[in-house]
């Protein structure tokens, strides 16, 4: 298997998949070039990540990077979101393939993205 | 332990082992060149001659009109390269959907000076014969479609295309890796110039295909270096898998048509199966011109690699429809021709059966399909693709 077991875990047993009805901030990651798309949604009390649910559309590398930074930022402060790095998300899932680096790139995206979100609406 | 299921046929199959039977004292006990003139050679040529005759019957043609080659792409790249090069320059048709080795082939040829036609298919997967008439110039020195394709599994009307070469005296190429051993190939009744057919696809060996070559037919050799194969390929012949493709050539013609019957009959149950089970699916292809084991599904909204891989972990074997390498992800360029919508072509899963497929075995494709697909759909976001 090309796959971590880690990997394939979270795909076959994705963790806060799903709409979040009324979250406080939602982010969007996309990848062009094959047209993968990740959508991260929070709920934050006093700063911190209460809740995380997504949604991903791509391979399973995708749906499984997007179930695993669901966990892995689980009662982090937003603060410390905009700093997530790809790299972070990728030793979640202990590790990726090369030609599958960008699952990581576009989860970690959508949650940079939902942190500003949150982050310019507090001022 | 995991059920396995190898629903990948189209893809590759395993050697039969009346095949394995056959082939095995090729290896080591008759193990000349058969192109030596001593005892050792003339026992590996006897192999040879055997395979020849044993293809060339299956096919109903002399025996010396079948060429060995190194594989399918071999295969076409020589029917199209050799038909077009020999008459120097000049306009090729072909169609959206062959095969690469085909595609490649022709585009290869224009880089050289040649022009070309791509022929459209309709929503089926169907050249339609009228478009190669209008599509035929004074200087079109090849026409090459295939009899059948890979992905969707769809038959072109080989006859009427054939009938329609012979009318304007342009050699007529068949790319037949996907029919040939599955469902009758009529050389002659189809107007069959050149025909492209493949071993691994049918229960022999991998690497040995073969070229019929009608009696006359103006070719050249793409491949120098010796007389080998009356001088149309050079290179000692792989005689090991050039007997144990004949004799895969002998079992089909005797299991061909009983298998296509039970082998259609569990295609239909798995598509009917999956349908009644899982919502936005569609069956691309032919409904009915279409080889027996193919069924080439969409799931609209999901990501067929994804499919792939929640399938390949349940120990089944299928494959998608559109790939993506490194990052970019190409949607089948003949779903793309069949018109068939972006969000629709993105999640293609082909299932392709074969001799060892069970009706037990469609069943648990059946059962695992369902909630796989209802478990991608739920993380998928709405409307996205």
């Amino acid at each position: 298997m090309r796959y971590s077991e880690t990997l394939v875990d979270h795909f076959l047993n994705p963790r806060n998949a799903g709409i979040m009805r009324q979250p406080d901030a939602v982010g969007e990651g996309e990848y062009a070039g094959c047209g993968d798309l990740a959508r991260v949604f929070l709920r934050v009390r006093e700063g911190r990540v209460a809740e995380a649910r997504f949604q991903a559309y791509g391979c399973g590398p995708t749906i499984a990077a997007a179930s695993a930074v669901s966990e892995l930022i689980g009662l982090r402060p937003v603060d410390d979101l905009p700093h997530l790095k790809p790299e972070d998300v990728e030793r979640a899932l202990d590790g990726l393939p090369d030609d599958r680096k960008h699952a990581a790139e576009v989860v970690a995206d959508a949650v940079r993205a939902a942190a500003g979100q949150w982050l310019s609406r507090r001022g | 332990m995991t059920r396995r299921v190898y629903l990948d046929h189209n893809a590759s199959t395993p050697v039969h082992p009346e095949v394995v039977a056959e082939m095995t004292p090729y290896f080591s006990e008759v193990f000349g060149n058969p192109s030596s003139v001593h005892g050792f050679g003339r026992d590996a040529r006897a192999g040879l001659d055997l395979a020849r005759e044993r293809i060339g019957g299956f096919l109903k043609v002399p025996p010396d009109q079948v060429v060995f080659t190194s594989g399918g792409t071999e295969s076409d790249n020589f029917g199209v390269k050799g038909l077009a090069l020999a008459r120097g320059r000049g306009h090729v048709i072909t169609s959206r959907i062959e095969h690469h080795a085909v595609l490649r082939s022709v585009q290869a040829l224009e880089t050289q000076g040649f022009t070309a036609t791509y022929l459209p298919v309709d929503e089926h997967g169907r050249v339609d014969p009228d478009d190669v008439r209008t599509a035929i110039r004074p200087d079109t020195v090849v026409i090459s479609v295939m009899h059948a394709n890979s992905e969707v599994g769809t038959i072109q009307p080989i006859a009427e295309i054939g009938r329609i070469a012979r009318e304007h005296g342009v050699p007529f190429h068949v790319d037949a890796v996907q029919t040939f051993g599955k469902v009758p190939i009529d050389v002659d009744a189809m107007g069959i110039d050149v025909l492209s057919f493949s071993a691994h696809k049918i229960y022999g060996p991998k690497g040995v295909a073969g070229l019929f070559v009608r009696k006359g037919t103006k070719m050249v050799a793409i491949q120098h270096g010796g007389e080998h194969e009356r001088r149309r390929r050079a290179g000692t012949e792989n005689v090991a898998g050039i007997v144990g493709f004949g004799k895969a050539v002998e079992v089909r013609a005797r299991d061909m048509h009983e298998e296509a019957a039970r082998v259609g009959a569990l295609r239909d149950r798995l598509w009917n199966g999956i349908a009644a089970r899982v919502p936005d699916v569609r069956l691309n292809g032919h409904p009915t011109e279409r080889l027996p084991g193919t069924a080439n599904i969409c799931y609209r909204h999901v990501e067929s690699e994804s499919i792939v891989l929640g399938l390949d972990l349940r120990g089944i074997a299928v494959s998608a429809g559109s790939a993506c390498t490194a990052g970019n992800v190409e949607p089948s360029h003949v779903l793309v021709a069949m018109g068939v919508p972006l969000d629709w072509a993105m999640g293609a899963v082909r299932s392709s059966l074969g001799r060892s497929t069970t009706a037990e075995d469609v069943e648990y494709v059946i059962e695992s399909v369902g909630p796989l697909v209802a478990k991608l759909r739920q993380a998928m976001p709405v409307g996205a693709a």
